[in-house]
């Protein structure tokens, strides 16, 4: 018997939200360097075909004995087939997830949080400032503008990365720009093969004439890099409230119950991890916080 | 250097797309293209190598121009690219002119204007409006790299030590 109605779109059992349910692993694609996108369904038929997430939420994966992670969903929220997350391996559980390969199965709780709210800007020039794993809780968004690419204005993708190795999804860039996406791509250090640009993604926005009154600035990064997008955003005249932010904290249990992630008077699981910069500016430059 | 003859309708052209080149009276205009010339850069071609004598200041008008250093152990290491309006070489123009402390090299096939480094230096010396105008662009120039440089040691995208549960 399963602990969820059929009408439940999520893998979060009413009975016990902490149980996580079953997924297979389909396949793994190395995307970096020590990042790796695990592509994934359901066990139970029954929520495979029912789960669903919106671009920019994530999901609590874990393995027995080693704990959770919260990690982003990376794929388009579309596909009712899988669904996939991009891990970098930084630790216990990620660099347990490593060494999981096609066939493996994997324990899922979510989606968790809040999303991109692009609904809410059909006809406006959308600007995407993404750093290094930044980028795989924004991709889900692009599935989206290709699919209706007509209900918005021009889309930016700004993307940076340590090296040339470093960079993402690079199968994918043609395919975006194919669809009307305007990309960006830089790297903070290049080698005598590299071709492409050298700078830090905040710099890149001196290349860019924004109409501040139909942009909206999402971005999603290492957090000093946010925090100089949002300094060359306003500069720019875009307001806080049309600048979101997707922040990092160290999610626990996913349900705003046990503080682990807790930002000012937020919880970063429940309240985020999609923010506008207007909720986050009395607590942005609070050291330590 | 400037040492190539231009076509001065061409120069005066390419000089007018520089957006803050219309800050400057007609007077220093004409001044600039007295001592400006255009150079075409191939893809792969050397516009100065580190240690080179800092003769000009070089503004991007069309393709891209890498900054790059020679690394011991790493080769060549870019460092920067500069894109269509951005100025390279701006020490030049600082009172102490020493060598060129990286070299730069067209990835794209590049157009840049190359402004003779002394004859800039001396001008606005002798007109401070001119060097009012032509230092508050470097200053610009100098912040948005300094900048870069603190963001990049800053190594945003380093893999930080685990901290999940």
């Amino acid at each position: 018997m399963t602990a969820y109605s059929p009408q439940q779109t999520a893998a979060i059992s009413l009975v016990s939200p902490m149980l996580p349910f079953r997924a297979e692993i389909l396949s793994v694609q190395p995307e970096a360097p020590l990042v790796s996108t695990y592509w994934m369904r359901f066990l139970d038929p029954e929520l495979r075909t029912s789960y669903q997430f919106k671009p920019g939420q994530f999901n609590m994966l874990s393995i027995p004995g080693m704990g959770e992670a919260a990690i982003s969903i990376s794929s388009d929220s579309n596909d009712h087939q899988r669904v996939g997350h991009t891990v970098r391996f930084v630790g216990n559980v990620t660099n347990a997830i490593s060494r999981l390969k096609a066939g493996d199965v994997i324990g899922v709780r979510g989606p968790f949080g809040t999303s991109w709210p692009l609904e809410d800007h059909h006809g406006k020039d959308i600007f995407i400032a993404a750093g290094g794993i930044g980028l795989p809780p924004l991709r889900p968004i692009l599935y989206q503008v290709m699919a209706q690419r007509n209900n918005f204005g021009r889309v930016v993708v700004i993307y940076g990365a340590r090296t040339p190795d470093d960079l993402q999804f690079t199968r994918e860039y043609k395919a975006w720009e194919e669809a009307g996406i305007e990309l960006i791509i830089t790297v903070d250090r290049g080698d005598e093969k590299w071709t492409g640009l050298v700078g830090v993604v905040p710099l890149m926005f001196y290349r860019l004439r924004m109409d501040p009154r139909k942009s909206v600035v999402y971005t999603c990064g290492p957090e000093i890099m946010i925090r100089f997008v949002i300094f060359e955003a306003l500069a720019r005249r875009i307001t806080p409230d049309q600048i979101y932010v997707s922040m990092e904290r160290n999610m626990r249990c996913g349900l705003g119950l046990c503080g682990h992630c807790q930002l000012g008077p937020y919880f970063v699981c429940k309240d985020g991890p999609v923010f506008t910069y207007e909720q986050l500016q009395p607590y942005f430059n609070v050291e330590d916080l | 250097m400037c040492d190539q003859t231009d076509d001065k309708t061409e120069l005066i052209d390419a000089l007018q797309t520089i957006p803050w080149f219309h800050e400057l009276a007609p007077d220093h205009f004409n001044r600039l293209i007295e001592l400006s010339c255009l150079q075409d850069l191939e893809t792969g071609q050397e516009l100065f190598r580190e240690g080179d004598k800092e003769d000009c200041l070089f503004i991007v008008l069309e393709g891209r121009v890498a900054i790059e250093m020679r690394v011991p152990g790493r080769g060549k290491v870019r460092i920067y690219t500069a894109e269509p309006m951005d100025i390279v070489g701006w020490s030049s123009i600082t009172p102490v002119v020493r060598q060129r402390t990286a070299g730069a090299r067209a990835v794209l096939p590049s157009r840049v204007v190359c402004l003779n480094a002394q004859k800039l230096y001396n001008a606005c010396e002798e007109d401070h409006d001119l060097g009012y105008v032509v230092f508050r662009r470097l200053a610009n120039v100098v912040a948005s790299r300094l900048l870069t440089t603190r963001l990049q040691l800053l190594d945003m995208f380093a893999h930080p030590a685990a901290k999940e549960g």
